[in-house]
């Protein structure tokens, strides 16, 4: 079964999504900070990754893609970012551009509440490319 | 003004003689009466005279010399508006005569050229001296008159000239002053896109100093700011407009102004207003950031309410009524943590535009927190946490707002019951300290690393980590706590390590009276 690592720093959010895509048949782990993500997707070595922008800091998000990127075996792992921030606050996210995808390290923005059909959605389309591919 | 009476003067021998000595007193009464002055210089007494009737007819006040040094002894006494004088024949040359007349009376004094050599060279030379006319004789009395008025009429025009261009002057001096006492900054740049003034806070702004030769991108290195002064310059004909202009100078922010600068309806160059909106500039920032913030805060909580009631809502826990009611549970504390925030959001709002009802009362420190500690009784009894208060003896009196004191001590005790440990303790201690009271506020919690603590007081910080994820807050608590004691010249610090506790310390100003 596919693995998908959830970081977000809101336990609420996390407890449902993992709740839901659990349900779903995934195998799910959680973190709520960058330095427990990022021992969890080494340790479980998920198919999908779901990262909050805003943690610790404004562009935690960011920073933990990139570090995750570094990481053995994860420099390709699908990457979808959800936020809550407005777009005004001085980011364009713009996951549909290859240079935007590249500076971002992220495959996809979502805005937060994320429709959990649509998170569905986005994971199977990211496992399936991954099938494909591989 | 022709005189058919009078006879031709060419040396007429005059029945009475020229008064050479009229009062210096009448002399400046007639000035008074904007009578014409005459001076006349001829060595022919009867010369003299024949001009005298003829001009005193006319109204001038006449005085006569027969030479050089006695026409300039006169004058020192009594100045004259007009001066007839010999091209020679008079003890001293014409010209020269005609230069002592001219500096003694600061180029005020219209000199005629009076002679018999009616040669053109004469004419031209002595006009080169400074003389205004030259006038041959014998001269009929209509040209004499004529060239005297005319003379008179110069004289009036320089007077108005000179009283013109001091008042100019002093305009100039004054405008200069006006704008070099500016707060704001002012360019201006002529059609060749050339500065050609700059006021001192203009230089301040643009951190350059006015020299000729500049150029318009020496000023200007911002293309919108260059580009808007272009536009203004090229439409100026057409149309007259004033174009506002953000300028990013160093840490400051400017707004330029730019206007052209017409001269008899003509675009002559462009005049550019600085003004430093660094202030608003930066609050409009901090509002933005705020803003956004606030943004952010009030969508996450509802995200995951709406997240909860969407998986509820997909059924596949229908069969599993425990995990529904938790999830429900969930939304209910963070619903309630939004609608905190909105209050408190609300409170900054208010307290911000002075619309909080304040009432500045001697209060006793030790009663007010006596009856906050009484308040969080039940809540720290729940988990077991040791609430206590020690204070000296006798009231701690402040002067402050009960409602004031009450948010201050209640986000601080509020805290130290979230964040501290079951079975923990919060002690509440108050001492003086110099001037002021010292409240410590004391918890056997999680504790912050110094990184923690740098922004703890800043809105919506919250310390997020594992210990803290499920501990609702708004993250406005302690920074209205700052905000509401920087009120009292009263401040707020604090002391902490990771899983040792931290202490809040509150520094109040005492009531001395």
């Amino acid at each position: 079964m596919a693995r998908i690592l959830i970081v977000d720093d809101d336990l609420d959010l996390l407890e449902g999504q993992k709740l839901f895509l659990e349900k779903k048949g995934y195998v799910v782990h959680t973190a709520l900070t960058i330095e427990d993500g990022l021992a969890r997707a080494l340790e479980s070595a998920p198919d999908v990754i779901i990262a909050d922008l805003m943690m610790e800091h404004y562009d935690s998000g960011f920073v933990f893609c990139k570090k995750v990127r570094e990481l053995p075996g994860l420099a390709k792992v699908p990457i979808l970012m959800q936020t809550a921030a407005p777009r005004k606050m001085g980011f364009t996210f713009d996951a549909s551009s290859a240079p935007g995808r590249e500076w971002m390290k992220v495959d996809e923005v979502l805005t937060k509440p994320v429709p959990l059909e649509h998170l569905l959605g986005k994971i199977e389309q990211y496992l399936s490319t991954k099938a494909r591919d591989a | 003004m022709p005189d058919p009476a009078a006879p031709a003067v060419s040396g007429a021998h005059g029945a009475r003689p020229l008064p050479d000595h009229v009062s210096a007193a009448s002399l400046i009464a007639a000035r008074d009466r904007d009578q014409v002055r005459v001076l006349v210089v001829d060595s022919e007494e009867g010369m003299r005279e024949g001009i005298r009737r003829i001009l005193e007819r006319r109204g001038c006040l006449v005085r006569g010399a027969a030479d050089g040094e006695t026409a300039l002894r006169v004058f020192s006494e009594c100045p004259a508006d007009v001066a007839l004088v010999p091209l020679s024949g008079a003890g001293m040359d014409g010209a020269v005569l005609t230069e002592q007349l001219l500096r003694r009376s600061g180029n005020r004094t219209v000199v005629v050229i009076t002679s018999a050599r009616a040669s053109v060279e004469a004419a031209v030379e002595v006009t080169r001296q400074g003389a205004f006319d030259f006038l041959v004789k014998p001269f009929s009395p209509e040209t004499l008159v004529y060239a005297v008025e005319h003379a008179a009429q110069e004289g009036r025009l320089i007077r108005e000239r000179e009283k013109y261009l001091s008042e100019l002057a002093g305009e100039r001096t004054l405008s200069r002053q006006l704008i070099n006492s500016m707060h704001e900054g002012v360019v201006v740049f002529n059609i060749r896109r050339e500065p050609v003034l700059m006021n001192p806070r203009a230089e301040h702004f643009l951190g350059t100093h006015f020299r000729e030769g500049m150029a318009l991108s020496d000023l200007f290195p911002d293309l919108d700011a260059a580009a808007a002064v272009e536009a203004v310059l090229e439409s100026a004909h057409a149309r007259p407009e004033c174009r506002l202009v953000p300028l990013a100078a160093g840490e400051r922010r400017l707004q330029c102004s730019i206007s052209p600068l017409l001269r008899d309806g003509e675009p002559g160059g462009v005049i550019v207003i600085l003004r430093d909106i660094t202030d608003t500039w930066k609050a409009e920032q901090d509002k933005n950031r705020f803003v956004s913030m606030v943004a952010h805060e009030l969508k996450s909580p509802l995200s995951a309410i709406i997240n909860y009631l969407n998986v509820i809502l997909t059924g596949m826990f229908d069969d599993n009524p425990a995990k529904i009611r938790e999830m429900l549970e969930r939304c209910k504390v963070r619903g309630e943590a939004l609608l905190e925030l909105v209050r408190d959001l609300l409170y900054i709002n208010s307290r911000d535009v002075g619309k909080v009802d304040r009432t500045i009362e001697p209060l006793d420190l030790s009663a007010v927190l006596a009856s906050q500690v009484e308040f969080f009784k039940v809540q720290a009894d729940k988990r077991r946490i040791a609430l206590s208060l020690e204070s000296p003896p006798g009231p701690c009196m402040v002067k402050a707002d009960r409602g004031d004191l009450d948010r201050i001590f209640m986000n601080l005790i509020s805290n130290g019951i979230k964040y501290n440990r079951d079975r923990g303790s919060l002690r509440l201690r108050i001492t003086e300290a110099g001037p002021d009271w010292q409240v410590a506020v004391t918890d056997t919690g999680i504790g912050m690393s110094e990184a923690e603590q740098a922004s703890l007081f800043q809105e919506f910080y919250r310390v997020k980590s594992h210990k803290t994820s499920g501990i609702t807050g708004t993250g406005l608590g302690l920074a209205t706590v700052r905000r509401v004691l920087a009120g009292y010249n009263g401040q707020v610090t604090v002391q902490s390590r990771p899983d040792a506790g931290s202490t809040f310390n509150v520094v109040f100003p005492r009531e001395t009276a």
